[in-house]
């Protein structure tokens, strides 16, 4: 740490410099009034240009990012007076984007959890992403399970931290705008080769054509889409449907995609608990699952099968290597 | 790390930025300017790769060593397209195909005034998107620390679970959908003003008993007015009650209802913090600290030992309408040994009690839950009243890839960060040109 800042008040740094110089003659003479008497060096009587740089800019410029807006909103740095939304300056191309706010939150636990709508129909109302209506809900229910509980929450935090961001809230029973682009698909490492094609002329090159050209197992954009009922409904409102009516049978298509899912999903379940054989002592449940010692892969190493094998190292206590796991379940 | 925890992290000559909410990298920040490089020649290409990968690998991670980056680093960039299911309604594809192949050529309008710059996919700025990956960054990017290596200490400390299970490994890389909660405490600390060593809270410790004797006296003079009065009523009405117990026998027979005095002194006591209702001062606020202390009691003894501070005033606002109302039933079926004190108030209007209107009550109302919200407690490694340590503002961001739950101090990390047209989601204090030679940089050997 630099020394002590100067005690009169610099009004600008040349004056304070020319301050310093005349007052460095008298380091000699304060050494006795120092606080470390044993000392021989006297300590820096001024501060560096650095430091008093510093320390200027926090009673100018700097004043104005100590406390929060009070009106709110975010607080960045940048041209003076504008209202920016990026925090890096020299980085144009990262925006700080708005998030939920406590209301738009309840609203989508309300609509999921109350009301019994589909994650895939409150994220197309109000265009929130799909895994993020998941992720607000299983917060939010945490946060329920919290107060149930009467554990305390950290609400003087949310309440600073959300009057700092740009935050995006939703009326309920309006259209609102959305608050990010719902329908978007990853840039597929196998579609970002140059292909050449040939095909004739006459051939209506679909989008479906395009992705097995790409690669005979590729599904197409349609298929990729988290919201592929949203195209159907569009479809269907070309063809001269009625909104309301085009809007049920979105609805009816969304609850019946994830009825599947769910449906799945059980069934998976389903067969891994056939598949386990549950003994129960006292202090253990073990579980016994057939496995087919034979299925050792092509050259009788796969790494993921069961038991060891023959000229095979384990790796898994060897100094060097991560342990880290690669997944909480 | 030996080596780089001994290194400071914050210096004012030849800086660098970091992933720290320190006051010093805001304003290494605030006066960054373009590094430009790669715009002379003086450079060679080697030596613009090795300054732009210093500049960056200062702020993403430094406290992760260079080898564990190398391992970590993709060339794999990560990008979406955001598709239209209008547009993909109305066509089917095949207008991509026409022309050339990539759908037939717009026209360009060489003499109109703006042409409109091409907007590109900043891929370049991904070049560090697998850090983002790593728990103790994604605590800091969710605003649970003040800096990445603060993160990685909760994480160290056990603070920090994901999925429900304790994870002390701050390498450990999240998966979409992980969620990670840290202890509020540890956040509350960690973006909370510091304690001050003999400082504010210290002080307000010592204060408070002070201002609440200031603010006592006023209560008393008031009390011992009543009290007066109440022993007048009493020479008149009842001579043979000692004065000096009036109030326990009482107590003992409607132990479950609180004296009326206890609520005169109460309501005066809110007027005496409303008084200023406009901005709360520091002892209005330990006034009201004291008023709950009072509070609390007086309704364990109406049969409510667990009342939190905002049901008080319920509590005491129908205490007193109850009051009110069995004036004038009571008037006639009041027992002798009940009725000492009340009568005393009986006889004057009962204003005192009253004169809390509506508006008022909701006003204290509304500063007993922020008082309930937001405790003094001297207990607590951060100051308290909780409040936002300075200079955090500018830094306040939350990335697209992470949705937050502040009050449960608990994030879900919905996916990797992806480039758009036109932005990237790494947070990265610099810009294409930079990011690309530090990309170019760790693509070697590659």
């Amino acid at each position: 740490m630099p020394p002590r800042i100067p005690t009169k008040p610099s009004a600008s740094s040349a004056s304070a410099l020319v301050r310093s110089s005349f007052a460095s003659p008298c380091t000699s003479q304060c050494l006795p009034s120092c606080r470390a008497g044993f000392s021989t060096t006297p300590s820096l009587e001024r501060s560096t240009n650095l430091r008093r740089a510093f320390l200027h800019w926090t009673r100018t410029v700097g004043a104005n990012f100590r406390q929060p807006k009070p009106e709110g909103g975010s607080n960045y740095i940048g041209p003076a007076g504008s209202a920016s939304n990026k925090p890096f300056p020299l980085n144009p191309q990262f925006r700080s984007e708005r998030v939920l706010d406590e209301q738009a939150r309840e609203l989508i636990w309300e609509k999921v959890m109350r009301q019994g709508e589909t994650l895939k129909a409150v994220s197309a109302e109000l265009g929130v992403d799909l895994t993020r209506v998941a992720a607000v809900v299983r917060l939010k229910e945490v946060e329920k399970d919290w107060i149930s509980k009467g554990k305390k929450l950290a609400t003087p935090y949310s309440k600073a931290v959300l009057g700092m961001l740009p935050t995006k809230s939703f009326r309920p029973g309006v259209q609102n705008q959305p608050l990010e682009p719902i329908n978007e698909i990853h840039i597929h490492t196998a579609t970002q080769k140059q292909l050449f094609w040939p095909t004739a002329e006459s051939r209506q090159f679909t989008r479906e054509d395009a992705a097995t050209a790409f690669h005979a197992k590729m599904l197409s954009a349609d298929k990729r889409v988290p919201h592929p009922e949203l195209i159907r409904m569009e479809k269907d409102l070309l063809q001269g449907m009625s909104p309301d009516e085009a809007r049920a049978r979105f609805i009816s298509a969304a609850e019946q995609s994830e009825r599947k899912a769910a449906e799945k999903q059980v069934r998976k379940a389903m067969a891994e608990e056939q598949a386990t054989t549950k003994v129960n002592t006292q202090r253990f449940e073990f579980r016994f699952k057939e496995v087919d010692s034979e299925l050792v892969g092509k050259d009788g190493r796969a790494p993921n099968v069961v038991g060891w094998k023959y000229g095979m190292p384990h790796y898994d206590r060897k100094k060097g290597l991560v342990k880290i796991p690669t997944s909480v379940p | 790390m030996p080596r780089a925890a001994q290194r400071r992290l914050h210096v004012l000559r030849r800086p660098k930025l970091r992933q720290s909410w320190s006051k010093y990298n805001l304003y290494n920040l605030w006066r960054q300017r373009d590094p430009k490089i790669g715009f002379a020649d003086h450079e060679t290409f080697f030596q613009q790769k090795w300054r732009a990968k210093g500049l960056l690998r200062a702020y993403h991670g430094e406290h992760i060593k260079e080898r564990d980056w190398e391992r970590m680093f993709s060339r794999r960039l990560l990008s979406v397209a955001n598709m239209n299911p209008r547009y993909m309604a109305e066509n089917d594809g095949s207008e991509m195909a026409a022309g050339r192949g990539s759908g037939r050529d717009i026209v360009q309008r060489w003499k109109s005034d703006v042409v409109e710059p091409k907007t590109i996919t900043p891929y370049m700025n991904m070049a560090f998107a697998p850090m983002e990956r790593r728990l103790d960054i994604a605590i800091f990017r969710a605003m649970f620390a003040s800096s990445a290596r603060q993160a990685r200490h909760f994480v160290v400390h056990g603070k920090v679970k994901v999925n429900g299970k304790v994870m002390h490994y701050p390498a450990y890389k999240l998966n979409p959908g992980d969620m990670f909660q840290v202890d509020p405490d540890s956040v509350l600390f960690a973006t909370g003003q510091p304690k001050k060593k003999g400082g504010s809270n210290a002080r307000q410790a010592s204060k408070a008993p002070q201002d609440n004797a200031e603010a006592e006296p006023a209560a008393e003079e008031a009390e011992g007015a009543e009290a007066k009065a109440a022993e007048a009523a009493e020479a008149s009405e009842a001579p043979e009650q000692d004065p000096e117990t009036t109030d326990k026998p009482e107590a003992a027979k409607a132990d479950m209802k609180p004296t009326r005095q206890a609520i005169q002194k109460l309501t005066k006591q809110a007027k005496s913090i409303l008084a200023r209702n406009r901005d709360v001062s520091t002892s209005q606020k330990q006034n009201l600290r004291s008023f709950l202390k009072r509070a609390k009691p007086l309704l364990s003894k109406a049969g409510r030992s667990t009342a939190t501070p905002t049901d008080i005033l319920g509590e005491l606002n129908s205490m007193v309408k109850e009051l009110n109302l069995s004036d004038p039933s009571t008037e006639t079926a009041a027992t002798p040994t009940e009725s000492s004190s009340e009568k005393a108030t009986r006889q004057e209007p009962p204003r005192s009690i009253d004169d809390l209107n509506a508006e008022e009550l909701k006003a204290l109302q509304r500063l007993i839950h922020e008082e309930e919200e937001n405790p003094a407690d001297p207990a607590k490694p951060y100051h308290t009243p909780w409040k936002p340590r300075d200079y955090m503002s500018p830094f306040a961001f939350i990335p697209r890839y992470l949705e937050v739950n502040q009050n449960v101090c608990s994030a879900v990390y919905l996916r990797h960060p992806v480039a758009r047209v036109g932005s990237a989601e790494v947070p990265t204090p610099f810009g294409y040109q930079i990011n690309q030679l530090a990309f170019n940089w760790y693509l070697r050997r590659r």
